[in-house]
């Protein structure tokens, strides 16, 4: 069933027709800016010429290719592991402190992962500090299955988050059904629940597999060369087409994800129109309900506990940096991410919105593009992002680069062109929940498309609204390598000044903006999950 | 945009305020006060009215730094004032504590403010490459942690040439051609060795002898994973050719080295006799030394080959800079005897003008016999990168 049969023919808070085009072609006018400074990517890979097949088939190059796939498909799968049991388990188990447990699981996806790595890699090793504190040799955590854990223990919240979007809205009487019509508890699950929850766990897998793929921290500090690493390589040793090459073959390979993603999502089983039917069926697990809180708590315990104890354990001990040596902390530096970051969520809203609501309501091909295309950003390393961006805007017009420099702008940019992806995924399934007989209703009524918009369609689609942004506002946060070289002079945020701290050997310096950032993000988190109560 | 100040002023008061005590006794010996400061031209305006702290401020104060003489060299008294707004780029590693130093330069210079943008030096180079073609530069200066992103925007002439007055204090080795950059901190590499197990006659004059040196076998160490080490076979292979460096990495394996995370691990196994000896950048075994004095750890330089590689952290004026000459007072600031000492005590890099010493009584710069290479080929790491895959060391 189509989204158009699904929601009705009346998606009426479109304007007439005149203006229906002109609004089409404002979303996807911005969806090609958005990608815009991507293009030099295409010019800067054309000027290899007939090489650029020698390059792209060289076992070096096929080497990358199938590491990074394979990362991103253990990340997935692993991130799936985690969390579809743990959504499962605070929605429709009655475990106990369901509440504190729920945003306990969320918080990883608040702590930037290069922190974790970086955690990871010097706790573990058999003299680091863990080993010590133990008394048993640990092997160290590095390469490939250090990158594979420590991404799956950061990015999982994603698959957590949308799964339980999706259970808390299931029609639990189709489950109650089925149980009447003797399917057993799991086949039950299997045959009715997971159908309906199947899009969300994608929309969750679809932001872990591209969060991976773009991912420069982490497998930075494991010391796993993946597209990020070899590109960044490239570009340092001046083939600069060669990097851009590569990139291309990493959007193309952002594209099979997109396709797959859509291939599941694609006949929006996901997307009915809410009757508001909650209480999803009860799991009811017994006495199992006290052991089945290990796995929250070991899952918290990994990604929350390991950081904070080892960056509390440098603030005490001074760490093994230079004693001599003393960074100047600023808490301007809080409120400068603050800031940059609440400027990036409005603009990203305002951004997706028209992107949103078009791809949800319209059953055009076009729209469906429109909608995909802004994942391209998302896939893309903020590393090569910024350096595109500095490529594209000194190339096309030096003074809105320098205008871009002096001012935030080109910082926020960045992280629209990154982030508002997200903002579109949660905005559209809102949007596609709205149930049209409300909005025919209103147009009964007597109020105009705008009006029944404003009255009725607004505030359905409001914390859809809010998550995107939540979501955007947090992921900015944690954004590095884009802040560090699109920000205007003198201009520093927390995770720049982490950044310093760490380059410089300073890691106890490191914790109280690390901890700062986790709490600020920690309650933009609070908001999206209060959003799940509305 | 009062970032850079506000916090880091209180702080630099109060420390100062600490420090009055011994600071008082300390202004004897001054720098600049009992030595040649004939260079630098007009002889500053000492009595202006900026107020140089003593130079206890400047050094460190661990175990390292106790008990140096004076530094020689040109005092920031018998430098010109600075003044003015300066935008700087300024490269990862060590740049936080580069930056440390730029805090106490606009503490003694009211009217001066730095508005300083950091990332990683290679990042950064570009960055500028890119900015100064599109003739939109936004930075002054560049102060990058290593000589090859200093060698990229030379080569691609986004640098503006500084005076001579600025940089002949630094040994030509650690200048750029056409006084593009100069370097204002260096970093060795050298070969920790355990006091207990070896002595320094032990450790081979030339990197190649290595592998057939019996003491080495089985107790050796590297981190081959990490940036310097990367350097440091460049080094190898621009001197010596790519199969002679892959053939030696081979060796080494053969020999039974033992692979490390960082060179800071195999500093401190070496100290704790874990390892005999290993490769590392020199100020590894300083900061196992600071913190632990008694620790049987010495090093060991190699002659004329990469063992004895020295990159430096530099200093180049960007091209289109409006202010030239302030950058050019910056950079002698930079390379004055209180800024040199502050980089040997705090972060024990190798001080770049011969009147400074090295902590822990290390050979001078200008004792440290390095190999004959243009430290700007460094960046060319991607040959490097697949002999060392080739030799199965990566």
């Amino acid at each position: 069933m189509s989204v158009r049969e699904r929601v009705g023919p009346a998606s009426d808070f479109l304007p007439e027709d005149g203006v229906d085009a002109a609004y089409a072609a404002l979303a996807t006018l911005l969806a090609l800016v958005l990608v815009a400074p991507l293009a030099w990517l295409l010019v800067d890979a054309a000027g290899l010429g007939g090489e650029a097949l020698d390059f792209l088939v060289a076992s070096e190059t096929l080497a990358v290719l199938v590491r990074s796939v394979a990362l991103v498909a253990v990340v997935t799968v692993g991130g799936v592991a985690i969390g579809v049991p743990l959504a499962v388990l605070t929605v429709q188990a009655s475990i106990p402190f369901r509440r504190f447990w729920t945003v306990l699981i969320a918080l990883p996806l608040a702590v930037p992962s290069y922190l974790g790595a970086f955690a990871a890699i010097s706790a573990f090793g058999p003299s680091g500090p863990l080993s010590e504190a133990l008394g048993v040799p640990l092997p160290a955590l590095e390469g490939f299955v250090g990158a594979a854990v420590v991404l799956t223990l950061y990015t999982y919240p994603y698959i957590f988050l949308t799964t339980r979007a999706s259970l808390l809205s299931l029609d639990a009487s189709l489950v109650e059904a089925a149980r009447t019509l003797n399917c057993g508890r799991l086949a039950a699950f299997r045959r009715v629940t997971l159908p309906q929850i199947l899009p969300g766990i994608a929309a969750g897998a679809l932001l872990v597999a591209l969060y991976t793929l773009a991912d420069f921290g982490t497998p930075n500090f494991m010391n796993l060369e993946v597209y990020t690493q070899f590109i960044y390589s490239r570009h340092r040793a001046g083939m600069g087409g060669y990097a851009a090459l590569l990139s291309l073959q990493l959007l193309a390979v952002t594209g099979v994800i997109l396709a797959a993603e859509s291939a599941i999502g694609a006949d929006d089983s996901g997307a009915y129109a809410s009757r508001g039917n909650r209480g999803a069926a009860e799991l009811d697990l017994g006495a199992w309900r006290y052991p089945a809180m290990a796995l929250p708590a070991l899952v918290a315990a990994a990604a929350l506990a390991l950081p904070i104890g080892i960056f509390g354990f440098w603030l005490l001990r001074g760490g093994p940096g230079y004693e001599l040596a003393q960074l100047t902390f600023s808490w301007s530096y809080g409120w400068n991410s603050v800031k940059v970051s609440l400027l990036a969520a409005v603009a990203s809203i305002l951004v997706a919105l028209p992107i949103a609501l078009r791809s949800a309501t319209a059953d055009s091909k076009l729209s469906s593009v429109t909608a995909r295309i802004p994942y391209v950003g998302y896939a893309t390393p903020g590393i090569v992002l910024a350096i595109a961006l500095i490529a594209f805007t000194l190339e096309a017009a030096p003074p809105l680069y320098e205008l871009g420099r002096d001012t935030v702008a080109l910082v926020v940019f960045a992280y629209v062109v990154r982030f508002m992806p997200q903002a579109i995924g949660s905005i559209r399934t809102s949007t596609m929940q709205v149930d049209d007989r409300l909005v025919e209703a209103a147009r009964t009524l007597g109020r105009s498309r705008f009006g029944a918009f404003r009255a009725v369609t607004f505030p359905l689609i409001l914390p859809g609204i809010v998550t995107g942004a939540a979501l955007v506002f947090l992921t900015s946060m944690k954004e590095l390598p884009a802040t560090l070289l699109l920000r205007p002079f003198g201009f520093d945020t927390l995770v720049t000044f982490i950044w310093r701290a760490e380059e410089t050997g300073l890691y106890g310096q490191a914790a109280i903006p690390a901890f700062v950032l986790v709490v600020v993000s920690g309650l933009s988190m609070a908001v999206l999950l209060t959003q799940e109560d509305n | 945009m009062s970032d850079n100040t506000g916090f880091g002023r209180r702080r630099f008061v109060k420390t100062l305020a600490a420090g009055s005590a011994v600071g008082l006794a300390g202004c004897g010996l001054a720098p600049g006060s009992g030595t040649a400061t004939d260079s630098g031209g007009d002889g500053g305006d000492g009595g202006s009215n900026a107020e140089i702290p003593s130079l206890t401020e400047f050094r460190g104060s661990g175990t390292l730094a106790s008990g140096r003489p004076a530094p020689e060299g040109t005092s920031i008294q018998d430098l010109p004032d600075l003044s003015g707004d300066l935008n700087l780029y300024i490269g990862g590693g060590e740049g936080g504590i580069y930056y440390q130093f730029v805090e106490m330069l606009q503490e003694i210079y009211p009217e001066f403010t730095v508005f300083s943008s950091d990332a990683g030096s290679a990042s950064l180079a570009q960055t500028i490459v890119d900015e100064v073609e599109a003739g939109a530069a936004q930075a002054d200066v560049f102060w990058s942690i290593d000589a090859s992103s200093l060698g990229y925007v030379a080569n691609n002439d986004a640098y503006e040439p500084m005076p001579d007055e600025a940089v002949e204090s630094v040994p030509s080795d650690f200048r750029g051609d056409d006084n593009a950059w100069v370097g204002v901190a260096g970093r060795a590499r050298s070969v920790p060795y355990n006091t207990d197990e070896l002595s320094e006659s032990d450790i081979p004059d030339k990197v190649a002898d290595f592998p057939g040196t019996d003491a080495f076998q089985d107790a050796m160490g590297w981190a081959p994973t990490y940036g310097a080490f990367k350097s440091f076979v460049t080094a190898m292979r621009l001197q010596r050719g790519a199969d002679a460096t892959q053939q030696w990495l081979e060796s080494m394996q053969e020999a039974g080295i033992v692979r490390r995370g960082n060179e800071y691990v195999v500093s401190q196994q070496v100290a704790d006799g874990t390892l005999s000896a290993g490769f590392a950048n020199h100020y590894y075994a300083m900061r196992v030394l600071n913190q632990r004095p008694e620790a049987p750890i010495d090093l060991a330089f190699t002659s004329g080959d990469a063992g004895a590689l020295v990159n430096v952290a530099g200093a180049l004026a960007v091209q289109g800079t409006e202010k030239a000459d302030l950058v050019a007072d910056f950079v002698q600031h930079l390379l004055s005897a209180e800024a040199q000492e502050f980089f040997a005590t705090v972060s024990f890099a190798y001080p770049m003008i011969p009147g400074v010493q090295p902590v822990g009584g290390l050979p001078t710069v200008d004792e440290l016999n390095p190999p004959e290479i243009d430290l700007a080929e460094l960046a060319n790491l991607q040959p490097t990168l697949e002999l060392m895959r080739e030799a199965g060391v990566l």
